[in-house]
């Protein structure tokens, strides 16, 4: 609770923690449905028509209304991002614990295997992916979790070590189980800060590499709609119809503003040494 | 940062801002065409490369035989003139003298015949030697002169031989196993410079047959990003440009100093079902999509409207009127009545598959039909694929419906006969083997009377809309654009740029 | 030495594990050389030609021994040749290089001399409009897709201005500077927008950190210049995490910025390996993601070594 009023209090953080709330809001109206058209119903007579009283932010090419897809279009950039954060966040744990914990040939074994991942570069390595399993929304999942698994193994790995190093890890095998607590629970305060100031800048590229995907050809299936798949639908149609690329780049840029607010919130409110008084 | 550093570093900002546009290209006045494009050739052999992109590069330094004007009418290239024996076994070549290839030999009966047996030769793998099927052999009795003998009468032949893929390559360069490598043809330019995906530079070929070419060159630059290409056109720093996306191109016309270039072309988009994949099995479903579907509306939203909506037969000679051919107008009611008799009266799901990108408007098109096919309970899921992951499906007929955009020919029979004869190449694909189909089209392949072949394939056509084994929907425009100070380009329906031979520039 | 010797050893094994991971991903996409080139008619093909056209794409072997031949041609430096190019793999590589090098180092250059001034600005006027005007402009450059910035910044050019530098046709730096310049500024400043918000957000907080360090407070007791604090003392040390920063986002930008690339019409390593994946070149893919993995892999070692020597602390502590 003293967490939450900090982060009110934080200028950054009431505006970035706004923004957030605000888009869940509206992928979850998008969700169920309460949009102001059906996202996938054409008006074959209104297509490519301008913003107008009835579709606020215009038709696309289909006479389908952008106001509606972009509400359910947050929600499937949004469901992408944080299944995707979600996987990297687990799979970067689990592999950087062990690999901290274990040490040794553990450790040089799945450190080089991050490495091997990490020097691909990252929107090749989704490219090759979904190329090869077949585009659609759990590729998409799977290709940037995967892209994005190393990253949080050595946030992980790094805190990870510095308690390995310490004393009293001799001290708790000795001691028993209640030492192991106070150990796990030191290793989660000092990973709280550095994963969450993470977790924020990954919902923030993984909306990017998503929209760079669908820009490919390579993410989300039409007529499903998503961030990426309107803006890159919108390209050859800049000219004719800015209001196709106008609302989708704006929604996407305010989210990813959202994001990176709230991370620098976090980090300020989370990480000793920023602490302001 | 006080003021005197501010203002230092906007002087110097204005100064490289000065310098900079500068140095931007501006357009410039010399008896060369700068062209450009957004996807390039994939290689140089005119045998082996089928691609549309590879045709384009290759057609303007090889020659066939024989060529296709902008009626579809066949004219001489390499051959002056030609003639089938009374009973159609024999077809007799008489080569123009004056065909020179780029290295400085005449074109000679031998060339013809060493092209012709690398295109028969399985180790080439030249995909039109499925078109050769019934060259028995080929005879030279002197330097002028080829004679093809078949093994049964094969009118279509003829029109086969004007395509690219059928160009004469010197014999000595095939000897040299350099084809491929080096591109030394008799055409209208020579290849200087290749730079893949990048560009290309060709120059004028002074001893062309065909006599001086428009231009001094050509520089080809691959920019893959259209809006990219109208940008460069409307700043002046390129002539001409091939363009794909209708989307794009439906922009040219509102710029004063370009013009857009339309013409109808063969090729057709059709949506291909599976009669291997229940229910598709079923003649009413099939006819039921067929009748469900609103081609004019699939063309007006993918489209834009640009283009016609067609039958199966797309060339002007042969092509029937849409409004003959079965359920061409939408009509919701029989689609649902068909569905009922055949059992589905509550539809069922499938799956669509398309390629990004290729065309364009597949996406477009596949989002269009799910929606109109959904009112008669029939329910798509769309699977865009990367377009050789889409190929490799296609071919192996992995696909309930796919949406697709087939080449067209010239000649009915050389462009259905790999899908609708019984033993088809792509039978595999078509997955659709009906005996009235095989004998029209084995007919007209015999049939040497034009009035007499237009009748058969109008049975064809019929026939074929009729059994609904594909949804053909319409044909698209080729486009060019250029500056309208570009003269002589006459676009023809087979896409072909040949006509940029006798292109000029003020 | 023992770090930096670590570090190199381990080089050759995660390019091995590169080399197998691609080599098994390019073959496990379907379709391959044969329809790349052939699309639809390659169904025409006979079982005889499909053969032989096979061999001539040299993927008739098994894949081992495809890539046990791949290997040894490796070691002796020889990445095999590129079907779509009919050259030398490595030359098309070496050739394609200097020019995403260039957009790198110009996007840095930029990066740096708009961001590093702006986050030091910002820090000195913290928690003021002019602060909060430097982060809102930062915070927009990041969140930009950068396919939106270079459509945007294309069509606006063409229209408004009716200027565009010359694309397709790429001239190289020795060439013509100029003119080179005039054909890398604009995906320069469309990359190198995101990567200067980067910069200066980085520059200020670090700013921020060490102005309320210790030894800046030492140094402001004594009396010096509010100048020389934040120009002498305070930006050295500020300067740490921006080389950090800038040294992985350059290693990113070695990789190539495919979609920039594409839509400027620069031939760069990026577009290289899109076209080479989607033309199921495999030599060509293998040896340039190959390529990528190493330069990226270098650039990290050196940026680790360089935070390593700049970092007081960490010197003096060791490791």
């Amino acid at each position: 609770m003293r967490f939450l009023r900090a982060l009110l209090d934080h200028p950054s953080g009431r505006i970035g923690g706004g923004i957030v709330v605000l888009y869940l809001a509206v992928a979850l109206l998008g969700a169920f449905g309460l949009t102001p058209h059906d996202p996938l119903m054409q008006f074959r007579l209104d297509r490519l028509h301008a913003p107008s009283t009835s579709y606020l932010m215009g038709t696309d090419l289909f006479g389908r209304d952008v106001a509606s897809r972009l509400m359910q279009g947050v929600g499937q950039s949004f469901a992408v991002a944080f299944f995707s954060v979600a996987v990297a966040t687990l799979a970067g744990t689990a592999i950087g614990l062990t690999a901290a914990w274990f040490g040794g040939i553990w450790d040089s074994v799945l450190m080089r295997l991050m490495d091997v991942l990490l020097a691909f570069p990252a929107i090749l390595l989704a490219l090759l992916i979904v190329t090869i399993v077949g585009p659609g929304t759990v590729t998409s999942v799977a290709a940037i979790g995967i892209v994005y698994t190393p990253i949080f193994t050595r946030v992980v790995r790094g805190p990870a070590l510095s308690l390995r190093a310490r004393e009293f890890v001799d001290a708790a095998r000795t001691f028993g189980s209640s030492r192991f607590y106070i150990l796990t629970r030191h290793l989660l305060l000092n990973l709280v800060a550095p994963l969450t100031v993470q977790v924020t800048l990954a919902l923030a590229w993984s909306l990017l590499t998503e929209a760079g995907l669908s820009f490919l050809g390579l993410g989300t299936q039409p007529p499903a709609a998503s961030l990426g798949l309107m803006l890159s639908d919108s390209r050859n149609l800049m000219e004719s119809a800015p209001w196709l690329m106008v609302f989708p780049a704006l929604v996407v840029m305010l989210s990813i503003l959202g994001f990176n607010l709230l991370g620098d919130a976090l980090r300020d409110i989370l990480d000793p040494k920023t602490r302001r008084n | 940062m006080n003021r005197d550093s501010a203002r230092k570093i906007l002087s110097a900002a204005v100064m490289a801002a000065t310098v900079g546009l500068a140095a931007f290209g501006t357009p410039a006045a010399a008896k060369d065409l700068r062209m450009a494009w957004s996807q390039d050739a994939t290689g140089l052999d005119p045998q082996k490369q089928t691609a549309f992109s590879s045709l384009r590069l290759l057609e303007l330094v090889y020659e066939p035989l024989v060529r296709l004007d902008a009626d579809l009418k066949i004219v001489p290239a390499i051959a002056k003139s030609w003639e089938f024996s009374p009973d159609g076994t024999e077809l007799t070549f008489e080569l123009d003298p004056k065909a020179t290839f780029q290295n400085g030999e005449r074109v000679t009966s031998a060339d013809v015949k060493a092209s012709f047996e690398r295109i028969l030769d399985e180790a080439t793998g030249a995909a039109n030697r499925a078109n050769y099927s019934s060259v028995a052999s080929i005879e030279t009795p002197d330097d002028e002169t080829v004679v093809f003998k078949l093994s049964q009468p094969d009118v279509p032949i003829l029109t086969a031989m004007t395509d690219t893929n059928s160009s004469i390559l010197p014999a000595s360069e095939i000897a040299a196993g350099n084809v491929g490598t080096k591109a030394v043809g008799s055409g209208p330019f020579m290849l200087e410079k290749w730079d893949p995906n990048s560009g290309e530079v060709l120059t004028a070929n002074k001893d062309w047959a065909g006599g001086p070419t428009g231009v001094d060159g050509i520089t080809i630059s691959v920019l893959p990003d259209e809006s990219a290409i109208l940008a460069a056109l409307r700043t002046g720093q390129i002539d001409f440009a091939l363009l794909n996306d209708p989307l794009v191109a439906t922009l040219v016309p509102k710029e004063a100093n370009l013009q857009l270039n339309r013409a109808p072309v063969l090729a057709y988009h059709v949506l291909q079902l599976n009669p291997a994949r229940a229910p598709m099995d079923k003649l009413e479903v099939r006819q039921a999509i067929s009748c469900a579907v609103d081609r004019q509306a699939v063309l007006d939203t993918a489209s834009l409207g640009e283009g016609k909506v067609t039958g199966p037969l797309t060339m002007p000679f042969y092509a029937t009127d849409p409004n003959e051919l079965f359920c061409y107008k939408r009509d919701v009611e029989k689609a649902k009545k068909l569905m009922a008799d055949a059992g589905l009266a509550d539809g069922f799901s499938a799956t669509v598959i398309a390629a990004t990108g290729e065309p364009p408007t597949a996406a477009a098109e596949a989002q269009v039909l799910q929606s109109q096919l959904a009112e008669i309970g029939i329910n798509l899921d769309i699977k865009l694929m990367e377009l050789n992951v889409y190929i490799d499906a296609w071919l192996a007929a992995d696909f309930d419906m796919a949406v697709a955009l087939n080449g067209g020919r010239p000649d009915p029979y050389t462009m259905y006969n790999r899908y609708f004869t019984n033993d088809g190449n792509l039978q595999k694909v078509s997955n659709f083997k009906d005996d009235t189909l095989d004998s029209l089209l084995q007919q007209g392949r015999a049939e040497t009377d034009l009035d007499k072949r237009k009748t058969i394939f109008a049975d064809f056509e019929k026939t074929l809309a009729e059994k609904s084994p594909w949804i053909w929907l319409y044909t698209s425009y080729g486009y060019t654009a250029q500056q309208k100070s570009v003269e002589g380009f006459v676009p023809t329906p087979t896409g072909s740029l040949f006509s940029l031979s006798k292109v000029t520039v003020e | 030495m023992n770090y930096l010797t670590r570090r190199l050893a381990a080089f050759p094994l995660v390019l091995l594990g590169v080399s197998v991971i691609v080599f098994v991903a390019i073959r496990l996409v379907p379709g391959d050389a044969i329809t790349a080139m052939l699309g639809t008619e390659a169904g025409l093909l006979t079982p005889a030609q499909r053969a032989a056209l096979a061999v001539y794409f040299g993927i008739d072997q098994p894949w081992p021994v495809q890539y046990g031949r791949w290997l040894i041609g490796l070691f002796q430096g020889d990445l095999g040749i590129s079907v779509t190019y009919g050259r030398s793999v490595l030359g098309v590589i070496l050739e394609r290089f200097p020019r995403t090098l260039e957009l790198a180092l110009l996007s840095m250059v930029i990066a740096i001399a708009v961001g590093v001034p702006a986050g030091v600005f910002a820090a000195t006027r913290n928690e003021r409009m002019s602060d909060l005007a430097v982060r809102v402009a930062a915070m927009i450059g990041q969140s930009t897709p950068n396919f939106v910035v270079g459509l945007v910044i294309i069509y606006v050019l063409s229209t408004a201005f009716g200027v565009l530098p010359t694309m397709g046709a790429y001239i190289a730096f020795w060439d013509d500077p100029l003119r080179n310049l005039a054909q890398m500024i604009l995906p320069a400043i469309t990359l190198g927008l995101a990567f200067a918000a980067s910069v200066t957000r980085v520059s200020r907080s670090a700013m921020l950190d060490v102005l309320n360090d210790d030894y800046v407070r030492t140094a402001r007791a004594k009396g010096a210049s509010q100048r020389s604090v934040v120009w002498r003392h305070a930006l050295p040390n500020a300067l740490i995490p921006v080389v950090t920063l800038s040294g992985i986002e350059f290693g990113y930008l070695l990789g190539g910025a495919v979609i920039v690339e594409q839509i400027f019409a620069l031939p760069g390593l990026g577009r290289l390996v899109l076209e080479a994946i989607a033309q199921r070149d495999y030599a060509l893919v293998q040896g340039s993601v190959l390529f990528i993995a190493l330069n990226f892999m270098i650039v990290n070692l050196l940026v680790d070594l360089a935070y390593v020597a700049l970092d007081p602390r960490i010197r003096l502590a060791g490791r």
